[in-house]
């Protein structure tokens, strides 16, 4: 019997004009797995979370969400099948509170789970302020919170350390390797910072020119040398 | 205080939360003082002045509602306005249906049609929602000016209605102190409908989309369906304000649908403050009575108007009623929070 994966996507084409994004991409990611997603500028690794996630438009290929096909629903079904996903760059609601956000995600949730998000992702003290209000750290942090509102199934998270301090993203970094473990959830990780990406991911898939170069453990991505001549460099040495 | 902190003190109560006891105290003081303006003022010209004042308040809040809940600049709201004066004048001239109905259509019609152009045009950005906003007023001006057989063209015609309207005297709408009443109680019931609906989910949620809808579509949200039900309300309001402006003066022009009269509209709601529900229906009465003023100093008086509009935006970014909730915050440092 074929292996059911918790997201999965099939020949996954992308092309902006004549530039082709992605080029028949496949991925699999099975259940509770943190994926890993690098690749250098331009790889297509964007490109494949807005594919996954309903944001892209003119994209062949298919999109699964616990093997049901989820390639003609919107981005507001996706999420309501526990798709969610964060952005590249900070995406929240300036002028509304902190805690009146994450109450506006949870009233789209099955499980409503506000005060949970709020102590897990630290934001309980600044509850009452307007995200426009509190630190860049806690932005990026409110904006993994809305996303992990209703326990999600599935986590598609795009740079969700750009911009943090060391120490913040190796603090995010463990909390994201501890609630995907303790809630079971599948996260699959664009990341630019090395050590977040080789800390926390089960698995590793590098995408080059919008194709996956390879795939695999970060052990066994480490020794690739056309990994580590392409992207890694000195990087994770 | 900083822009942001101010920007905080004028946010909305906690979502969910019951109306809070001042609220209620405030609504009764309003709608009492409506009733004893006119005792108080005793000149026809001030009390026929405020009517007006009070009707064009309602029509800004039509627009400053849309700016607030939406984020979206509207240059054709005079549409619904003069579109409400159209369904009372045009039934009563061709004897269609009792005047009563005429004035729940002159209501319902034009909301129902910006619910279903709402559909379509908000899903448009930034200045090209307002652009298609103003070639939509300016489609019906036109249509009323060239077609005269239908509707008088420029020269517009009287409303001829009836002795009595649900059972109240007609002239009551059409003395200025009794008028000043129904129009005062009419804003009120507005305004306070409008704080109690920013306190529901449609209200956050509506508040959230306006903020980023991208990260709204993303939390499961549909996004075009409540911004259209915003547009429509606030067309809504803009018809109660054209319908109230034609029972008082039983006229009916192609000026209710000019653009100009959409543009002062939005002038009012920003020099009021359109953070502030209240902010635009304060911009009206100021903007009426600033423009009286300035109209008998010299015939320029737009000119006028518009260097204020350059003041206030420059000076005053969240409006006079920015500006009074700031001094009483300054006088009253340690007082409860200002609601919207």
């Amino acid at each position: 019997m074929a292996e059911t994966f918790a997201i999965e996507g099939g020949g996954l084409t992308r092309r902006y004009g004549g530039f082709t994004a992605l080029d028949a991409v496949d991925l699999a990611v099975p259940d509770g797995e943190i994926r890993g997603l690098i690749g250098p500028n331009g790889a297509g690794k964007s490109t494949l979370i807005d594919v996954l996630s309903g944001r892209a438009d003119d994209w062949q290929g298919s999109v699964r969400l616990r093997g049901a096909d989820i390639s003609r629903l919107s981005a507001q079904q996706r999420r309501r099948s526990g798709l969610a996903r964060s952005f590249q760059r900070t995406n929240v609601f300036p002028e509304l509170a902190v805690r009146e956000q994450l109450e506006v995600a949870s009233w789209r949730a099955e499980t409503p789970n506000v005060d949970e998000v709020l102590h897990e992702m630290g934001l309980a003290a600044i509850a009452h302020m307007r995200a426009a209000d509190v630190s860049y750290g806690d932005r990026r942090r409110l904006d993994l919170a809305l996303a992990l509102i209703g326990r999600p199934t599935v986590l598609l998270l795009d740079e969700p350390a750009a911009g943090l301090s060391m120490k913040e993203s190796m603090a995010l970094a463990e909390l994201l390797r501890d609630l995907a473990s303790r809630w079971k959830v599948t996260v699959l990780l664009v990341e630019h910072d090395m050590d977040v990406v080789f800390s926390i991911c089960h698995r590793i898939t590098v995408l080059h020119l919008g194709r996956v170069l390879a795939e695999g453990t970060p052990a066994e991505i480490r020794s690739i040398p056309e990994v580590v001549t392409a992207y890694l460099g000195s990087a994770v040495e | 205080m900083s822009r942001q902190a101010e920007s905080s003190a004028l946010a909305a109560a906690p979502p969910g939360a019951a109306p809070a006891r001042w609220t209620w105290s405030v609504l009764a003081a309003a709608l009492a003082a409506g009733a004893l303006l006119p005792q108080v003022v005793t000149s026809t010209l001030a009390i026929t002045l405020l009517t007006q004042a009070v009707i064009g308040g309602i029509l800004a809040t039509a627009v400053g509602l849309l700016i607030r809940q939406a984020g979206l600049v509207s240059f054709g709201h005079a549409a619904f306005f003069g579109l409400a004066g159209y369904f009372i004048a045009l039934p009563a001239r061709h004897g269609l249906w009792p005047a009563e109905v005429s004035i729940v259509l002159a209501v319902a019609a034009p909301t129902l049609l910006a619910f279903l152009l709402g559909l379509v045009i908000v899903r448009i950005p930034g200045v090209a929602f307002s652009m298609l906003t103003l070639a939509i007023g300016q489609a019906f001006h036109e249509f009323a000016l060239r077609a005269r057989e239908i509707t008088g063209g420029e020269d517009g015609f009287a409303i001829s209605l009836p002795r009595a309207l649900y059972g109240v005297p007609t002239e009551i709408f059409q003395r200025p102190q009794s008028m000043f009443v129904i129009a005062w109680v009419a804003l009120v019931v507005i305004l306070f409908g409008l704080h109690l609906l920013t306190r529901t989910r449609f209200g956050r949620v509506t508040a959230a989309i306006r903020e980023n809808e991208e990260r709204a579509r993303f939390l499961g949200y549909q996004t075009v369906v409540p911004r259209a039900l915003v547009f429509a309300l606030s067309a809504l309001i803009g018809a109660v304000a054209g319908t109230l402006f034609a029972l008082y003066n039983a006229f009916v022009s192609p000026e209710m649908l000019h653009w100009s009269l959409s543009g002062s509209a939005l002038i009012m709601a920003i020099v009021g403050g359109t953070k502030l529900l209240w902010g635009p229906a304060l911009g009206g009465v100021v903007f009426f009575f600033f423009k009286d003023l300035a109209g008998d100093l010299t015939e320029h008086w737009p000119a006028m108007i518009g260097l204020t509009l350059i003041v206030v935006t420059v000076a005053l970014p969240l409006g006079i009623g920015g500006a009074l909730v700031r001094l009483l915050q300054r006088l009253r440092p340690a007082g409860g929070r200002t609601h919207g």
